[in-house]
């Protein structure tokens, strides 16, 4: 199976953010252009050789993340401009932050095919952008969705809960406000700290700045009633879209189904079949035995070691439920019949039971014109009942439990 | 470990005018083990390429919690400024009041001490405790004043602290540096000096005591003796007086510290006999040996036989260790035979057993030694004593678990283990020590003046009291300044109830606790305060109660954990989500699911957390 999503890393920023801990470099002005033109010059050969591989024909969703790759300016033209020469991707995402997203960047991104900017926008209360070491404020950050959408183009935003001096009411407003400016995507992340980011040590010394799980989990759910009365439906645990909006490169993580990660620090997902194929462009990754999937993370700018991680089929079988379990539609009946054939069913319906029983899941008709009522977990599991296994409220917001109940079964 | 000593003398039969046999005792951090090992440096005992710190303390636990569990002799020989050969008997001593009897029974084979105090600190609280002690046993004492090298040692201070507050003269204190060696050579002189020899008759026949004993898989049991008369040597058929048992001696040797064979343990003296006894039980510290063909007329004084004081359940995590648990408990028991168990089963915990223990710390060591030595994961419940339950029956029952209580309507009454507890402390504190007594149902029986710094009072209060936090309470609120000995008085009814603990609505065994009933209110509030403390937050509200019978009386509730959810998870955040998870589902092991509730481990101590 060909791969059909491709994801760049772009690890620079201006200023890195207080709670981030991705891979990412900020450099002086003068410096950074210069490490831009070194690493985008890479990025551009190890494109090429995918591409000179044959790993880009089939490409539908192009991802390029970052970091901040707005910063890159033109290079992120030239980038979009060399995919464009080797696949036709449906789906063309950039991410972008307020500050460098200039008009003149988001029409010629345009141009060259990209169709949807993630743009990073957190909040629309400037104290508590300042306290986690945004550059940009509220007003730069609305003009930035119009900018994105003048220029034709599908606009998503980050935004963030839990933050240091945020409230129930600063939540709203943000909700409103970015409401009020109708992206075409949200997404609503709680903020964690992470080890070894400057938030993380503040926080040792202040426990004022460690997030309360508990108003986290009302602004969760203030986002899922707000967004969702506006006809935003959730159908992720952090993802929101007008109807046709989804992001169908993020799905593609969830789905089981591969992608490929150019650059530093990008992730990669390959089959047995495509690993061997491509497997010259990894040049100190180890063989894969008798793996069933592996994972794949680039070290350095010059793409020469890599991270390897190998899944059994077992493994990937048990990793594609737990990902499923993200989603709002859940495991289909698809994904049941077909793990049955790697993990007992037995142990695959006793998961499913758990669940039910925790309030975690539940069974949905997976036709719209399907009959509800009782489903049992084997049924569904031999293919005799057609239902998706859904995560319910508690499913969504105490997602580690059924994450854990799945991958469990590995 | 260390090398034997270079300069091993075989000849050992020594005049006793010229033994010393001493223990060091000191407050915390004064410097005790840097000074005993100083000893065994200047006189040759170990070479110092073999020096490690804390040379006595031998098991793991001891060296690192920095405490004495098990007593030790070591023997030195010491070159003396006149010319003559001294032989130093070094007795180790723990330091806890689980081990009070083991203390004293180290202090009974001594003639002195040598008392260290911090030259920056002075007097502190376990000095005076110490000292009191080794007062109490009548030994000579040698103040030695340590860590002179100090730029804030202020000897001249701490001297008149010692006359002060110990009533000990010290114009022989003895100024040292347990770091530089200075002033240990003028110690050693001292100890020449100021310690009486032992006495005894060489010709009578043999009276020893035991100090203490272990089992080597080999030798069988290796008892530490001290001799008071006669002499022991290989081939002597022993009587031990007590526990009635005689054995051949299959050798006798001194610790240098590496064990190292002598012809005879003569009067005065202290070293091991090799009892070729296979089981651990047949020899107890505190028993007097004596020939079995003429033997002494009258045992030496003050055997107690080490009895459990303390119950708890000690159950694996993992149901499948539990053979490998008894297996673990029989081995532990050849060289500490003071535990003694029982299977036991709990509803929530599963196959397990009620293990006795002297104290809670001599719990706590096992519970580390098991889990350490044997690799098990265990879960302790709350501690009993041994309440002896009257039924209506006519019967009486012994209840070490709170599981086997009889119903309300079957029992008569309950009564319960009473201590006499004796409490020194200076006459500041007679107030707090008074009120911390009352608390914990304790009656004042009697208060003496020993000295203007120093108070003695005796108390009888129930044991199922002192168990818990007394000793640590007693240590706080006198700053640690009071010292603190019992013995068993009598069983006396008391108006006691079994306290339950409910999750989610469903009782815990494993939780009970009996308690008496005046007290069963502010417990029940205190310890499902507590429990929702350390339970974590779950998936479900969580109900605790507290309740006697049928009645609820006390609750409090872990609230629903609202949010649990890696909210961000892309391409390269796939692989450290999953290994989350891992971790997530590894701390959870630790961790006791009772019904649909995860129970951490030290949820069933919680009682000893609880602030009343």
């Amino acid at each position: 199976m060909a791969v059909t999503a491709l994801y760049m890393h772009v690890p620079f920023c201006a200023q890195k953010c207080r709670y981030c801990d991705f891979d990412s470099r900020s450099f002086a002005p003068c410096d950074l252009s210069a490490a831009l033109d070194a690493y985008f010059e890479q990025l551009y050969a190890r494109l090429d050789a995918f591409g000179d591989a044959g790993a880009l024909a089939q490409i539908r969703t192009v991802y390029v993340g970052g970091g901040t790759p707005s910063l890159a300016g033109e290079r992120l033209v030239e980038l979009a401009r060399r995919i464009s020469a080797w696949c036709k991707p449906v789906e063309f995402t950039c991410e972008a932050n307020p500050e460098s997203l200039t008009a003149e960047l988001a029409t010629a991104l345009a141009e060259v095919g990209v169709t949807r900017v993630s743009l990073g926008v957190q909040t629309l209360d400037n104290a508590e952008l300042a306290a986690i070491g945004r550059i940009h404020d509220a007003d730069r950050a609305l003009a930035a969705i119009t900018t994105v959408k003048d220029a034709g183009l599908d606009v998503s935003c980050d935004l963030m809960c839990g933050l240091p001096g945020q409230t129930a009411v600063s939540w709203q407003r943000t909700l409103d406000g970015v409401l009020a400016a109708a992206p075409h995507h949200v997404s609503v992340y709680p903020l964690t700290l992470e080890e070894g980011t400057p938030l993380y040590r503040m926080a040792c010394h202040d426990e004022s700045l460690e997030p309360d799980e508990d108003f986290q989990a009302a602004c969760m759910d203030a986002a899922r009633e707000c967004l969702g009365a506006a006809g935003y439906h959730p159908y992720e645990v952090a993802s929101y879209a007008l109807d046709g909006h989804e992001c169908d490169h993020n799905i593609a993580y969830w789905t089981g189904q591969g992608y490929l990660g150019l650059g530093r620090s990008a992730a990669g997902m390959l089959d047995a079949e495509d690993f061997d194929r491509l497997a010259g462009l990894f040049p100190d990754v180890p063989a894969r035995g008798d793996a069933y999937r592996v994972r794949l993370v680039q070290r350095d700018d010059a793409a020469m070691t890599f991270d390897a991680e190998y899944l059994s089929q077992r493994e990937a079988a048990a990793e594609d439920l737990m990902l499923a379990c993200r989603m709002t539609r859940g495991i289909g009946p698809d994904l049941l019949v077909r793990s049955a054939s790697v993990i007992a069913a037995d142990e695959l319906a006793a998961a499913c039971d758990r669940a039910l029983e925790l309030g975690l899941a539940t069974w949905v008709p997976d036709y719209v014109e399907g009959h509800a009522g009782c489903v049992a977990s084997k049924d569904v599991i031999a293919g005799r009942a057609h239902a998706r296994l859904a995560p319910t409220h508690l499913g969504w917001l105490d997602g580690n439990v059924l994450f854990e109940l799945f991958w469990g079964l590995a | 470990m260390y090398r034997s000593g270079k300069i091993v003398r075989m000849n050992t039969s020594i005049d006793i005018s010229h033994i010393r046999n001493f223990s060091i005792v000191a407050h915390i951090d004064h410097g005790k083990s840097t000074i005993s090992d100083r000893i065994l440096e200047l006189t040759h005992t170990v070479d110092e390429r073999d020096m490690e710190s804390q040379l006595l303390d031998t098991m793991d636990i001891e060296r690192e919690r920095g405490i004495t569990i098990k007593s030790n002799a070591v023997r030195v020989s010491y070159d003396a400024d006149d010319g003559e050969t001294y032989q130093f008997n070094l007795i180790d001593t723990p330091g806890h009041v689980d081990f009070t009897y083991e203390v004293s029974r180290s202090l009974a084979a001594c003639e002195g001490a040598v008392l260290v105090v911090d030259a920056t600190q002075g007097v502190e609280a376990q000095t005076v405790s110490n000292a009191t002690l080794a007062m109490n046993a009548n030994l000579d004492i040698v103040p030695a004043i340590n860590k002179i090298d100090l730029p804030s040692a202020h000897p001249d201070e701490v001297k008149t602290e010692i006359e002060d507050d110990l009533a000990i003269p010290a114009d022989d204190a003895v100024c040292v540096s347990g770091k530089t060696g200075e002033g240990i050579h003028d110690l050693l002189e001292s100890i020449v000096f100021l310690i009486s020899p032992p006495k005894g008759d060489a010709n009578a026949p043999l009276k020893a005591l035991i100090l203490d004993s272990y089992f080597d898989e080999y030798r069988g049991v290796v008892a530490t003796v001290r001799v008071f008369d006669g002499s022991i040597k290989k081939g002597d058929t022993l009587l031990m007086m007590q526990a009635k048992g005689d054995f051949l001696v299959d050798g006798v040797g001194v610790k240098r510290p590496a064990e190292t064979p002598v012809d005879a343990l003569t009067v005065g003296e202290v070293g091991y006999v090799v009892t070729g006894l296979k089981d651990p039980e047949a020899v107890r510290v505190g028993d007097t040996l004596t020939w079995a063909s003429n033997p002494c007329p009258e045992p030496l004084p003050g055997y107690r036989e080490a009895k459990p004081m303390v119950y708890t359940g000690l159950f694996p995590i993992d149901n499948k260790d539990y053979e490998n648990l008894r297996d673990a408990l029989d081995k532990l028991h050849v060289n500490d035979p003071s535990l003694v168990w029982e299977p036991e089963t709990s509803v929530a915990l599963g196959f397990g057993f009620r293990v006795g223990f002297l104290g809670l710390l001599h719990m706590e060591v096992v519970k580390e030694r098991l889990e350490r030595e044997f690799n098990l994961d265990l879960i302790a419940t709350s501690p009993s004593v041994d309440y002896h339950v009257y039924k209506t029956d006519g019967d009486m029952i012994d209840v070490r678990s709170p599981q086997d209580l009889p119903e309300a309507t079957r029992i008569e009454r309950i009564e319960e283990p009473y201590l006499k507890a004796k409490i020194i402390c200076p006459p500041e504190y007679t107030g707090a020590v008074m009120q911390l007594a009352i608390e914990h149902r304790g009656i004042t029986t009697d208060m003496i003046h020993l000295t203007s710094k120093s108070v003695e009072m005796r108390f009888d209060m129930p044991l199922a009291e002192l168990i818990l936090d007394f000793f640590d309470q007693l240590k706080s609120r006198t700053k640690g300044y009071a010292s603190l000995d019992y013995e068993f008085n009598e069983y006396r009814p008391s108006e006691l109830v079994k306290l339950d603990i409910l999750l989610s609505g469903d009782e815990v065994d494993a939780l009970s606790f009996i308690v008496h009933k005046d007290k069963a209110y502010g417990l029940a509030r205190g310890l499902c305060d507590k429990l929702k403390e350390i339970i974590p937050r779950q998936l479900f509200e969580v109900p605790i109660q507290g309740a006697i019978g049928n009645k609820i009386i006390a609750r409090s509730t872990v609230k629903a954990r609202r949010k649990d959810v890696l909210a961000k998870c892309y391409g390269g955040d796939i692989s450290r989500k999953r290994k989350l998870l891992e971790k997530q589902k590894e701390g959870k092991k630790r961790m006791k699911a009772i019904g649909s509730v995860e129970v951490p481990q030290e949820a069933f101590m919680a009682i000893l957390k609880v602030d009343e």
